[in-house]
């Protein structure tokens, strides 16, 4: 199977595939409830010419809507992280730690920020599954 | 939480917010945390050199302001790098106290062990940092 266009629907298919095939994840997320939406700043120059909105719900352990969806949806989500793409591409390829880019400003998240600090392991565990995905960047095509 | 019991006055460095906001979620979720806060009274620096930023909190008794780097001589200087300082906040609390026997305590002991992390005043300020573990600890 080729590389997969990133931010696509078929890519968030792949990506709840992947998470669902994962033997550690449903262990590891079982205390976790809440859906989490990725926002994709533009960057033209890149290939992206609007913001990508993507919406995941999470629940105990199991996967349900994993979608590409409008700006409504994502802010709707339990926890929102925003960030410029280049930025989500460095976390999804583990060339940049997501605490360290939240740290330094490079993401921000609205939510319940000390029940992600309390699952930072399933926060871990889902950037990991990511970076499995064989994807194709934009800036890549 | 109001903003005048957690003042951030260093919104140039980014991590101040997520300090401040994780400080606030926690006094506004957790009763027994807001009755340490305001117990606590010194000065704790956060230098995270790898992001090349630091804060100092300045604790007054139920209210702390957030300055941008490290200001004057703190009570306790924390370093650390940005990828580790969060698992400070994961130190559980056991019987009042910071408990460091289980999986995120022995870390963090281990982190102390090789150098990773840093926290001078440890020993002539324990009070105040078993204080700031109560009131940061998520878990």
């Amino acid at each position: 199977m080729g590389k997969i266009k990133a931010m696509t629907q078929e890519w968030m298919d792949a990506y709840k595939a992947a998470i669902e095939a994962d033997p550690e994840y449903k262990e590891i997320a079982k205390n976790w409830e809440g859906s989490v939406a990725l926002i994709v700043n533009p960057d033209p120059d890149k290939g992206v010419p609007e913001p990508v909105y993507l919406f995941m719900d999470y629940w105990h352990g199991d996967v349900g809507e994993f979608v590409v969806c409008d700006k409504a949806k994502a802010e709707s989500a339990k926890f929102v992280m925003t960030g410029d793409y280049a930025r989500w591409k460095q976390v999804a390829l583990k060339e940049l730690d997501s605490t360290k880019a939240l740290l330094q400003g490079k993401l921000k998240m609205k939510g319940d920020l000390p029940y992600v600090v309390r699952n930072i392991k399933v926060v871990n565990k889902v950037i990991d599954i990511l970076g499995r995905v064989d994807t194709l960047w934009p800036d890549e095509a | 939480m109001s903003e005048a019991t957690v003042d951030n006055r260093a919104q140039d460095v980014p991590f101040s917010f997520v300090i401040a906001d994780l400080l606030s979620s926690n006094l506004e979720q957790r009763p027994e945390k807001m009755r340490t806060f305001s117990k606590m009274w010194g000065v704790v620096g956060l230098n995270l050199p790898d992001i090349d930023a630091a804060i100092t909190m300045i604790f007054a008794g139920g209210r702390v302001r957030i300055e941008p780097g490290i200001v004057g001589k703190p009570d306790i200087v924390i370093t650390s790098s940005s990828e580790k300082i969060i698992s400070l906040n994961s130190i559980s609390i056991k019987f009042g106290l910071p408990y460091y026997f289980d999986e995120a305590g022995l870390a963090v002991l281990r982190q102390l062990a090789t150098g990773e992390l840093k926290i001078q005043g440890m020993f002539t300020h324990p009070v105040l940092l078993t204080r700031l573990t109560k009131i940061m600890s998520v878990m």
